[in-house]
Formats: structure tokens, sequence, C-alpha cells
């Protein structure tokens, strides 16, 4: 099973005037079975994407294939909805539920528009995902008293309903505590073995705790699109750091092209891309995915690259 | 300042919608168009100017009725978005206090409903200043009448409602909350205020919207003169209305103050936090707000291990999620408030208001189940109807049905789930149903409640089955599926909202956008009846055609709607058309092809019914029609021409093909003094006129068959008394079915029909246009409706019709026929051939004049037979036949009591009954109403439900209508001018009254008086005219009959029946001129003794009415031990001209004066003498015997009154 993506463009009307937001520019992209990554800052395009491949939206051009040719019957996602629904799995980034409705009656409602509708099978479909999403004991009780946890908990479920082969998952993490966080992706880390997850998100350590493809998307485009330790790998000894006062960072700006800060006890721990050893106090470190992230955000590595060498 | 921060942002925010300005569009164009049609419903009189203030007043009323259920979102909004866009955690955080914060936002909605309101007044102003107006019907132009209607209408209803519709939303925290506090409105002004308080003054005071105090009380109350001129004033049950509204307004507004409260909101339901209150603390409440904390970390970790299940996607699945949908959507309704409004609520109100219903003039009739059912169902176009709250209801819910995924954002969950798109759309679509289903059902359950507290038992659940779910419940669906596809298709709700109100609007009053066939208005067709002689014939088919067209149209609808279901974020117009375009699968195009189909050939072969083999004239069409046959035949309208003598039918009904053939002979006598040389011949649209010849050579010079005037040259002239007969054949057959069904006259049983199928001579005056305003368009002079009493030639018109009547009838075997006059004959007739069946006849003919309506009756009939002779054996005995439906027989001996009673008191003061038989026959029809023509009384089938308690205290109401009917035996022969209506109507009630009181004594007669004063729901008022020339029902059944019963009070009974009893024998006489007011005048003033001929003059000369108020009493008890009671008073008279303008008339009249004995609550009175009482103030000493306890002027209300609660006191001791 492989989703194929080819040359996706989307562009919103602003409303006030003709000019337009390109929200997705030519994306194209092949994700096959399995965990995988896209990743990007807020307002990258990421959800758009998502909610084109769950049969939502329109894109403007392209084209978005699922299945292997060479194993089966390939649809074509665009056109033929209804065979992809047939197969998806979709937790949006944001939803709700019906506040009046008990966790137990609603999954099995849904069970039966995801075309469950054998009684015995679906009891156990249901139970099973109760279960597995540790809401049995609270079945009984109504989805308004849910907490953010709990609810996302519960749209996993909605969303694995029925054994989907496509899940998207968009910016599951946001709004979860550090438990919850571990809880649900482990969940999802389970799905991966003979289905295609695209999972969204701008926390890199999601990524990089779970995916083993992923893209890093930014402006509607495709920056990088890698296995995450082959990326983390090609920065071996390009990434450098120093730790500095915040006044000096100025100046160290001015010097270096800084791809990353962050405060450690009040001062300022800075990265630096760089081919060779910069000097100036600064040592190598291990890269990490973030790292990855950040330089290919600041344009050293991946499609922006080119440009920006210029 | 913050308050007016707050007020400014709401303001500037919600104008910048979309929707307020929607509002004003809507309200300009719809009372833009309410004007121009110049009358909205057929309740009101016409003849006014289209800006007169009572025209602004009545528009404002149904503009405010359109704003409250359109403009709920202003208030809605301005009370529930924080809550609905997840706003107020920044909002309730900030400094503001609950008064600022609330009182801005309502202000802001007030002002903004305040100014969308204005446009109702622009509209008027627009459509009556704006060119196509013909200037004559616009008055002056006066401010005053559009800043009072808006004044006193529109902004406390914006008030009240505002505050309300406020209420509901921020207590629900959804914008929707305020259109369910505008059904509550509506559902107060409609159902509670109209029929369940109407009568009792409790209905106009609350009725918010002024549908009852403007349109109803107004519209009957006030003369012409008065609506054109009158301003609508805050006084009286208008002020109270008014204020009491602006209370419930400001009640409203401080219970959301004191409920309001800067918090989360939990979402727990007030109902909810009442429970907690009585449950220990470990309730499963409590446990909502604890979820369980998921085990943190790694160690949690369980495999996956769904197990695989078998997912299908077929036919069958889809139809599985369909149901589960439905299911769905109709518990997510059931248990909202407005749910259990409908099916709780209004259930148990239908309960006593089908009890309230089920009686006729506040008598008791028979609780049948088609009497029960007429109160539960009603037209969908019916928008004065109670039920009119349906179809707003299903709008509302539709709307929270189609958005109801959205609106709990699960929209993006379930738009990725799999299957058809008709499973969503189908599935909200038979949860709908199944919530009108089940309300159907309860309403049948409220019926059937109703009956058994009246203690009726015969429940007929098959008739129940069949109206409310076969029939009304079809008219829901209709509705309720295109309440969903305009959801669906507008997708924006409150426009959906606003479309689908304008959607009811048009079906409801399409007459207004000049729309009137059935087949251009969604959802219509003819109505059905039902009644228990004729069944549904012959409503049923033409109903059945016409909504099979409706339902293929719905099924196009349908398929529209599931084209262009919105699933996921694209929402933009040419998007869901390119996604439409990929979505026509071969079912859908298939499905939409059929439609279209079933559209086209039942669409054609209805149009083939209603406009092929039917004439079909839009209402324009028919005044052009009306106009064109006013100017080519007019000029015959004075021409001479032979009158109808004698006339013979022979009669052949054929029920069971729904076919009348009638051969028939007129012998016409020329009573002019001059020759006629040609005769005009009027036909009948509708039925064939085959054949009409003379019997002296005649040429037929002119056939007009467009508008069936015909015009016969006689060779050789006739000679005044020279007399002619004219032959003629009709046939009817119904051809098809009309645009408004089949006209239920000849049916399989209960056939009734009358002479109006017949030729008639003469050009027809009733066939002229009447409305000034219709006239004047196509340049016709206006013409009176009647001739002035002053019109010496209108009153010697006797016109071409009447004379004696001979038929034969012929009807199947099994039926009875009935004709006017007494039966001479029956005998029945095998058929000549070997396939005819076998007929019955039956011969009838009258002893002198038949009268100007013939009814000609065949229906499956009883026959009882009774005989009447006078007691002192006088006169030709009588042959009482009385016709009636088997199932009928209740209320027959009642009948024949009183007719006995009315023959022989009526003999006896009036003269003889002049004819040998009397035919009462009951007619197919559920009316309660009675009907008199010479020698027949005819009664609808709801007179024999008529259920009088028959209690010593109650009125014996049928037996009166029996007693005015019978009265209307003795009716002279009056002439066709002003006062007509008194001559009949009110001279019959009184002849009525006293045979009542013959009958049953003076108790019984006060039961009488006291029900006809209430029945004309109308206070005394300064009519325009006099009652001699009286002609409106106040005039007949009101003031007429009590000013000879106040006459026979102050003159004796014996004088004024002595009058009315010359007055009968001198018009009786053949040859004798018609009778007009001016004769009844002449006699009764005969015998008024010059004391009293003041009275005479102010009852029927000019319009008088008089002013008592008792400002003290006191009494003393005498040394001789009697009592001696002191009055003060003061009286006044005044006299009001046919303008309505009041003069003070010096007075010193006789007025009754009645003393109640203590602890004599009923009973003979201590004291009642009639007393000189003049203008001005005065005291009275009177005596009486024993302890007075209360003193009443003019105690029994002879003389015309309007405030009559001064006229009593308590006596001081």
């Amino acid at each position: 099973m492989t989703l194929q993506i080819s040359n996706i463009s989307k562009s919103y009307p602003t409303g006030r005037s003709t000019r337009v937001v390109q929200a997705l520019k030519n994306v194209t992209l092949s994700i096959p079975n399995g965990m995988y990554g896209l990743l990007g800052p807020n307002g990258a395009g990421k959800s758009t994407l998502m909610r084109i491949l769950a049969t939502l939206q329109e894109p403007d051009t392209g084209s978005i294939r699922l299945g292997d040719p060479s194993t089966g019957p390939v649809i074509d996602v665009l056109k033929q909805k209804d065979e992809v629904r047939q197969t998806l799995g979709y937790l949006p980034q944001e939803f709700g539920v019906y506040p009046k409705a008990r966790a137990e009656d609603l999954l099995d409602y849904f069970a039966i528009l995801k075309g469950i509708t054998g009684r015995q099978a679906r009891k156990e479909v249901v139970e099973a995902l109760l279960r597995q999403t540790n809401l049995w004991d609270v079945r009984r009780q109504k989805l308004g008293g849910f907490s953010g946890g709990m609810r996302q908990r519960f749209g996993v479920a909605v969303a694995l309903l029925g054994n989907p082969k496509l899940m998207i998952v968009d910016e599951p993490t946001a709004g979860l505590d550090p438990a919850e966080r571990v809880r649900f992706l482990n969940l999802l880390s389970e799905l991966g073995e003979n289905s295609v997850v695209i999972l969204s998100t701008h926390i890199v350590e999601d990524v990089s705790e779970l995916c083993t493809r992923m893209a890093i998307i930014n402006k509607g485009e495709i920056l990088l699109e890698a296995e995450p330790l082959k990326a983390i790998d090609g920065l071996q000894s390009r990434i450098w750091r120093r730790i500095v006062e915040k006044s000096a960072l100025a100046q160290l700006e001015r010097e270096h092209k800084i791809i990353s800060t962050k405060l450690l006890s009040g001062r300022t721990v800075v990265h630096i891309y760089n081919e060779e050893d910069p000097g100036n106090g600064f040592e190598p470190v291990t890269p990490d995915l973030e790292d990855v992230y950040f330089s290919t955000m600041a344009g050293h590595i991946g499609n922006r690259k080119p440009q920006v060498a210029l | 300042m913050k308050f007016r921060e707050i007020f400014r942002f709401e303001f500037a925010y919600q104008v910048r919608r979309p929707w307020p300005w929607l509002f004003v569009i809507v309200l300009l164009v719809l009372d833009f168009l309410m004007t121009r049609d110049g009358s909205v419903s057929e309740v009101l009189y016409s003849e006014f100017f289209l800006n007169s203030p009572f025209g602004i007043a009545k528009t404002t009323v149904f503009g405010s009725l359109i704003w409250l259920v359109l403009a709920a979102p202003i208030a809605g909004d301005a009370a529930a978005r924080d809550v609905a866009t997840g706003m107020y955690p920044l909002i309730y955080t900030t400094s503001i206090s609950k008064a600022e914060y609330l009182g801005g936002r309502f202000l802001a909605a007030l002002v903004l409903n305040a100014l969308i309101l204005l446009a109702v007044q622009a509209g008027i102003l627009l459509g009556v200043y704006l060119p196509g107006v013909d200037a004559e019907l616009i008055g002056p132009f006066r401010p005053a009448a559009f800043l009072t209607a808006y004044a006193y209408i529109a902004l406390p209803t914006a008030f009240a409602a505002t505050a309300i519709q406020f209420f509901m939303a921020a207590r629900s925290g959804r914008a929707m909350g305020a259109y369910f506090g505008s059904f509550l409105i509506v559902f107060m002004s409609f159902f509670v205020a109209s029929f369940l308080l109407f009568g009792k003054g409790l209905g106009t005071l609350l009725d918010p919207i002024g549908i009852r105090f403007v349109v109803e009380d107004i519209a009957h109350m006030w003369t012409p003169i008065e609506k054109n001129r009158r301003l609508i004033g805050l006084e009286g049950i208008v002020l109270t209305n008014r204020l009491l509204w602006i209370i419930i307004g400001l009640l409203g507004l401080i219970i959301t103050y004191l409920s309001f409260r800067f918090a989360h909101r939990t979402g727990i339901t007030s109902w909810r936090r009442i429970r907690q209150l009585f449950t220990p603390s470990k309730s499963a409440t409590a446990k909502v707000q604890t979820p369980i904390p998921a085990a943190p970390g790694i160690l949690a970790i369980k495999p996956v291990s769904v197990p695989q299940v078998q997912r299908s996607s077929n036919f069958i699945t889809d139809t599985h999620q369909m149901f589960a949908i439905a299911w769905a959507s109709f518990l997510s309704i059931v248990t909202s408030w407005a749910g259990l409004f409908l099916l709780a609520f209004i259930p148990l109100l239908t309960i006593p208001v089908v009890l309230d219903q089920m009686e006729s003039k506040s008598n008791p009739l028979v609780p049948t189940t088609i009497r029960v059912i007429s109160e539960l169902t009603a037209s969908l176009a019916d928008e004065l109807s109670r039920w009119v709250i349906i179809p707003f209801l299903i709008v509302f819910f539709a709307g929270e049905l189609v958005w109801r995924e959205r609106e709990a954002r699960m929209g993006e969950i379930t738009d990725t789930m799999p299957g058809s798109a008709w499973a969503p759309f189908l599935g909200k679509f038979l949860g709908l149903a199944l919530l009108l289903v089940v309300f159907l059902t309860l309403q049948i359950g409220a019926g059937m409640v109703a009956q058994v507290i009246m203690g009726y038992h015969n429940f007929e659940i098959g008739l129940y089955l069949k109206i409310m779910f076969g029939l009304q419940l079809t008219d829901y669906l209709l509705f309720a599926l295109l309440g969903l596809v305009v959801h669906v298709v507008v997708n924006q709700k409150y426009i959906g909202h606003l479309v689908a109100i304008i959607a009811f609007v048009f079906i409801a009053l399409a007459s207004l956008f000049g729309v009137e066939h059935n087949m251009l208005i969604y959802g219509a067709s003819p109505g059905w009846s039902y009644t228990e002689m004729r069944g549904f014939e012959p409503s049923i088919g033409p109903w059945l055609w016409f909504k099979s067209y409706w339902v293929a149209w719905a099924l196009l609808l349908a398929v529209t709607a599931r084209l262009l279901w919105v699933r996921g974020r694209e929402t933009s117009f040419p998007v869901r058309l390119r996604l439409a375009r990929q979505r026509l699968t071969r079912t859908t195009v298939w499905t939409a092809g059929l439609a279209v189909g079933l559209i086209l050939t039942l669409g054609g072969f209805i149009f083939y019914n209603t406009n092929v083999l039917n004439e079909y004239h839009t209402a324009s069409e028919m005044k052009e029609r009306a106009a064109a046959y006013e100017q080519s035949y007019g000029q015959y309208s004075d021409t001479p021409q032979p009158q109808l003598a004698a006339t013979k039918l022979n009669i052949e009904i054929y029920p069971e093909r729904r076919a009348v053939d009638i051969i028939g002979t007129y012998h016409l006598v020329n009573h002019n003094k001059k020759a006629i040389d040609s005769i005009h011949v009027t036909t009948v649209p509708g039925v064939e006129t085959v054949s009409i010849e003379f019997d002296r050579p005649a040429k037929q010079v002119l056939t007009d068959e467009r508008y069936y005037h015909r015009t016969y040259a006689l060779d050789k002239p006739l000679m005044p008394g020279d007399t002619v007969q004219l032959t003629f054949q009709v046939k009817v057959e119904p051809r098809g079915f009309r645009e408004n069904g089949i006209d239920a006259l000849v049916v399989a049983n209960g056939t009734r029909f009358t002479n109006s199928w017949l030729p008639a001579i003469g050009y027809q005056k009733s066939r002229e246009l009447i409305h000034a305003s219709d006239r004047r368009e196509y340049g016709f002079e206006p013409r009176p409706v009647i001739a002035s009493l002053y019109d010496r030639k209108a009153r010697e018109d006797k016109g071409t019709g009447g004379g004696t009547l001979e038929a034969v009838i012929g009807t199947a075997s099994d039926q009875v026929a009935v004709a006017p006059g007494a039966l001479r004959r029956t005998w029945t007739k095998a058929p000549q051939s070997g396939s005819g069946q076998v007929r019955r006849y039956f011969h009838y003919s009258t002893d002198g004049s038949a009268g100007g309506e013939w009814g000609f009756f065949s229906a499956n009939y009883t026959v009882l037979k009774e005989q009447w002779k006078a007691p002192d054996s006088s006169g030709l005995p009588v042959t009482i036949q009385i016709f009636h439906n088997p199932q009928h027989a209740a209320h027959l001996d009642r009948m024949v009591r009183s007719i006995r009673n009315s023959l022989e008191y009526y003999t006896r003061e009036f003269g003889p009954y002049p004819r040998g038989y009397l035919s009462v026959v009951e007619g197919a029809g559920n009316g309660t109403g009675m009907h008199a023509e010479g020698g027949m009384l005819t009664y609808a089938e709801g007179f024999a439900l008529w259920h009088p308690k028959d209690t010593p205290e109650s009125l014996d109401f049928p037996s009166a209508v029996v007693a005015h009917e019978m009265a209307h035996q003795w009716t002279v022969p009056y002439a066709n001018v002003e006062g007509a209506p008194v001559m009949s109507e009110s001279l019959a009630w009184y002849y009525a009254i006293k045979a009542v009181e013959n009958a049953r004594g003076h108790e019984e007669r006060q039961r009488l008086l006291d029900f006809l004063r209430v029945s004309q729901i109308r206070p005394e008022i300064r009519r325009g005219e006099p009652l001699l020339r009286g002609l409106d029902p106040y005039m007949s059944y009101r003031k007429g009959p009590f000013a000879l019963y106040t006459l026979s009070e102050y003159l004796g009974e014996k004088k004024v029946n002595g009058a009315l009893r010359r007055l009968v024998e001198n018009h009786r006489k053949q040859g004798a001129p018609l009778a007009t007011t001016l004769d009844l005048y002449r006699e009764l003033k005969a015998v008024t003794p010059d004391s009293l001929q003041y009275l005479l003059h102010d009852l029927f000369e000019v319009n008088t009415y008089w002013e008592f108020k008792i400002d003290g009493a006191t009494a003393k008890q005498t040394v001789a031990g009697s009592w001696e009671v002191t009055l003060d008073l003061q009286a006044r008279k005044l006299v009001a001209d046919s303008a309505g303008v009041e003069k003070e008339i010096p007075t010193n009249d006789w007025v009754e004066i009645g003393i109640r004995e203590q602890g004599k609550e009923s009973g003979k009175p201590l004291y009642r003498q009639k007393h000189r009482i003049r203008s001005g103030k005065q005291t009275l000493t009177l005596k009486v015997p024993h302890k007075p306890d209360l003193i009443v002027i003019d105690p029994r209300q002879l003389l015309i009154e309007e405030k009559t609660d001064d006229n009593r006191k308590e006596i001081k001791l």
C-alpha cells in the first residue's frame, strides 16, 4: 500500500480582494506503509493537505493515488472518494462530540456509519476499541464531561473503527498532557504495521519517536522528504553550539547562520549550521531531528537549499 | 463607557453581517406586496384607503409577525455568540459588570430590531406611493398613522420579543434558542390566545403581536369610516395588552440578568442541577466531572488488538446507516426542549383546545371523530390556523438536523465515513418523519382523550389513521423535505431559515405574489373533505393526483440535495457544482430521470384536467371576464324581461356517475307594461346547456359561449300579460377535475344542488364586479352593494325568478330524492334495456311560490313523517317530513318539538302557515347551520350533532335555531334594498325569541337573549347607518331583534305582534308590493303611543345610545318598616350620524330601574319600574317594602349602552 501524492496545489481566496493565499504548492510525496510524519510550523498547509487526503477538500490541481499497482487496484483519492472512505481513518485536528451522547452509543453509531452492520461484530469492535483507548470504564458517561485527552482518545477509537488502511491524524498531540501524549503515540505506533499512517505535527519529538519517514513542509511547500535517522546522519559534524549571554546574541547573529536558539537556565543556547568548525567558542554537538527541522527551515538542507545558496 | 463600547461593538458587528440587511429586504418586499394586495386575509372587510390607519396597522401586525419568525438571530447572536464561538472565557474574565455586558448586548439587538422593523413602514410607504396605484385609493398622507402603528404595535412587540429571544438564547447558549422564543410567541398568539381563551377577553390580552386586537377585533368593530380615519389609540384593551407585554419583556430581562453568571458553562442543564439537589453526592453525575486518568508511560502499552471485522458497502449497509442516522436524528430532537414542546406540550394543550372547540356558539356538540380531527388538522397553507406553528417548527428542526454534526464540530469525522450521501440526507428526513409520526400519534391520543372526557366512545380509529397519517402527514412530509433541501442547498443556517420561511410565506400567501394555480405552489392541492354522508368523495381523487405530482417534485428536490450535500470544507458554489457532477452516478441520474418523468406525466395529466377538460381562470382573468360581461351585456340590465310564473323539471340524478340530466320548462309571463321582443337567457359555466327552445317562433340572434349569454328575438313580440314557454335541457357531468378539485354537489351519497345550474332570464347583475376599486380599474361607475331604501324603482323590482315549481326527480333505487314542494307520488321504474338499473322517482309540487333558491337532494335518507294541525282546527293540516341520514337521529325529537311549537305560536300570532307541507332535509357537509326556503328547512350534518345539556339552566340553542328558521316561513316578500337583512333575519329572530319564551318560559328567553348579545362579538358601537337601512350581521342579528324586543317590553308584546301580523297580511297577498323596513316602521308607528314615539325613532331611524351612571345609592328604613332608597345618577343620550360624529340630545326618557332584595340573588326583583330620566345629574327617591341590596339602571339592557358596569351599585344602608 502506497499513497502517491503528485503536484497538489491549493489556494484560498483571501476574502477582500482577488488575491489568493497559496496553501499548497505543487506538493509531491510518496508515502509507504508505516508511520509517516508531516512536520511543519503552524499555518504551513499541513491541515489542508490532511483534509485533502481525507476527502474533505478539493485541490486545485494534482492527483493522489492510494494502493500498489502490483498487488491490487489503485484508488484515485480525488475521484473515488467513497472507495477511500471505505478504508480511511481520520482524526481531525479539532473536533467536538455530541455532549449528550454516551461514549459507547456514539462509537456504536459510528461503527454503523463505517459499515460494520453485524450486531455481534459491532459489539466486539466497540468493546475492543474502548478498552484499547482506556475508555471502557467511562463508556456509559456522557461525552460532554470528557477531558481533552479522553475526547482525543475517543476520536482515535472512531478513527480506528473498521481497520483502516489509511490513517490520517492531524496534530493529535497538541493539548495533551505528557502522559496522555505517550499513551497516544503508543497507540499510533501499533498501527503502522500494515497501513499508511500520516501524522501531521509541529512537535519534532512526535516524529522522532514514531516515524520511519517524514516530510517537512512550510508555506505550502515540501522542504524535505527523508527518513529521520538518515537525515540526522547527514548533519553529523555540521551542527555547532555555543552558550552565550542574551546580550551577545545580536553580535553572533551577524557573524553566523543561526538555525535555532533556546534558553537554558537564563542563558541562550545557540545552534548554527556550518560545514566546518566555525571556531569562536562553538563546540560540535550530536545533531538530532530538531536540528534537521531547523536546518531545513533555515534553508541549509532540503528543497529550498539551492535558492538560499545563491 | 464600557456599556457604550459593548453596545457599539455589538451593533457594528451585526450591522456588517448579511442577515440584518436580508431581513430588511424581505420585510420591505413582503410589506410592499401586502400593501399592494390590499388585503392579506379573507377575514378583513374591504373598501378602505390603501394608507388608512387601519390598513397600516394591519400590515404592521403581519410585518411584525414575519419579523418575529425571521429575525430571531439578531437577539440570539447578541446573547449567545460568545458561548457558541467559545470566546466567552476571554470576555467573562474582563472587568465588565453583568449589567454592562447584558445591557449593551440587549440594547444593541433591540435597536437593530427596531431599525429593521422600520422596513415594514417603509414597505407600506413604497406600496402606497410608488407608481401603479389608482390615485383614488390613496387617502391623505398622515405621518401619525405610520408613527402610531410603529410605536404602538411594532415597538412593544419588538421589545417583548427581543427580551424573550435574548433570554432563551442566553439560557441555552445557542443562537437558535432565540428562534424557539419566537415560536413560543407565535404559539401564544395563534394557539393560546386565539382559541383557548377567545371570547373571554383574555385572548386579546395575551396575544403578543396584535393578530387578535387588530386583525380580528378592530377589523370587525370599526366602521369603514373609522378604519379610514381613526388612529390606533393606546387605550382600553390595546393599552393593557401593550403594557402587559412590555412587563413580560422586562421580566424576561430581569430573569436573564439574575440567572446569568460569568462562569464556565459545564453543559449541565438546569434539570440536572435540580436533580443534583436531590441525589447524594456520590451520584453518577458527579463522576462525569472526574475523568479517570490514563495510566502514564510506556507501561500502559497494550498491543492494538482490534478484531478484524467484516465491513460491507452495499445497499443494505446504506439502508442500515440511514436508519441509524434516522434514529439518532429523531432522538436528538426528542431530547431537546423544542422536541419536548412538540411532543409533550402541544398534545397536552390540544386536549383542552379540542374540549373547548367541541361546541359551537357555546353549545356543546357531539364530539364525533371527524369533528375532533378537523380541530387537529389544517392545510399547511392556512397561515391563520393554530397549526401554523408546525411548519415553523419543521423548518427549525430541519435546520438543526442538517447542521447537527457541524455544530457539534463532528462534521469532519462524519464526513469521512464511507457510504452514499443518500444515507445522511434520507436518514435525517426519516428522523424528521418519525418525529412527525409520533407527534400525530400523540395528537390522535389527545383527540381520543378529549372524546373520552366528553363521554364519547365511537373512536373510528380507521378515520383517524386515514386522515392524520394519510392526509395531514403527507402535507407535513412534503414541507419537511423542502425544509431540509433548503438548508442543504443554502448551507448557511440563518439564511437557510430565512429562505425556508419565505418559502412557507410563499406557499401560504402565493396569491400575494400573483401565483394561483395549485401546480405552481409547492405541495398545494385542492383540499380534501370528509363528511359522514359523503365520505372522502369526491375530493380525494384530485388531492391524490396533485400530491403525487408534488411527491415527484420532492424526489427531484431530494436528488438536488444529494448532489449538493456539503461534505467537507468545500462550500463555494462552483466547487459544489463540480462535486455534484462527480456524484452523478447512474442511480442518481435514473432517479432524477424518474422524477422528471413523473413530474411531466403527472403534471401533464393534471394540466389536461384542470386547463383543457375544464376552464381555468386566474383571479384577474375572472375580473376581466366579469368586466367584459358587463361591458357587452350591461346595456340589457333594464330591458324588460318576462318573469317566471311556473317551472316544470324532470331531473335524473345518477349518483354513481356523479351526473345529472335536467329537462325543464319555464312558463314566462310578461308582467311589464311594454311588449317584449327579445329574451335574454344567461347560461351557466361548468354545465352543458344542451338546448333552449321557445313554444313560439324565435330566432337565436346571439350566442356567446364565452360569457354565457344568449339572445332570442321573438318573431311576434310578447304582449303584456302574455305567456311564453321555454324548454331547456341541462347536462351536468364532471369532466376530470378542476384546479380547485371537484364540486361536491353530485356524489354517490349526499347529492345536493340548487337551481343555479338552470338558465336564468335576463342580464345577471350578480355577475358584475362589485368592489369599487375593481370597477374603477375597468372604467365602471362604482355600484352600491345594494340599492338605497329610498330607491323607488329598486323597491318595485321583483326580478325574473320565483313562481311555482313542479319537479319529477329520479335517482338510484336505494336513494330518496327531495325537491321543494309536497310529495305527490313516488314509483320505481325497471330499466328499459337489460343493462340499466332500477330507478326511483319522486314527484313534488309547491303550493304557491317556491322561493328564490330551490334545493334538490338525493341520498339514502330515512324519512320521518309527522302531521301537525292547528289546535283550533283552522287551516290545513301540515305534513312534516324530515329526510335525515340514518346515522343521525338523536336530534329528531327536539327538532319536531320545536317545529310544532313554532307552528303553533306563529300561526296564533302572525297568521296561518301558508303551505300544506314542510320538508326538513339533512345535506352533506360538516357545518352546523340551518337554512330556510319556502316550505323547506335544510341543515348540514353538523346540525344533527348539537348536544345541549338539557339542564334547567342551559340554553336549548338548536331548538331556538329551528324556531328562527321556522319564523322565516312567515318572512314577508321583501324588496332587495337596504334594510333587507333586517326584514328577514331581525324579524325571524324576534319571532324566535318570542316562540322560545312561549314554549319554555321567560328564563329560557333571557338565556337566548344573553347568548345573542354575546355571540356577536361587538360591543355596542356607533355604526354609520341606522337600523332602517341596516345591512351587516350586527344590524340584522343583534340590533334588529333587540330593538323589536325592547319595543315589546315598552309597548307590550300584543301590540308589537299585532303590527307584525298586519305586515304579513298586507304583503302576503297576491300582487302586493314588496315590503321594506319602511313598511315595518309604519306598522310599528301605528301601534306606538305618542309618549313612546321617541323610542321608536331612537331605535330605528337614528343611531342612538344612552349613557347611565349611578353616583350613589343609599337607603333608610321608614317608620312604617318599608325602605326609602335615594338614588343619585346621571344620564346622557347621544345620536351619531352616518360618519360617526356624535351629538348630545336632551332626554327625558322612560328607563327601568330595578332593585334586588337582600339575600335574594335570583328570582323576581324587589322592584322594577320605569322612571323618567332626564339628561344630567339627578336624584330619585323610591320606596320598597323590604331591605334592598343592589340597584341597577336598565337592568335588562333594553336600551343601547356601551358601558353597563357603572349602571349598578350596592345600596348603602
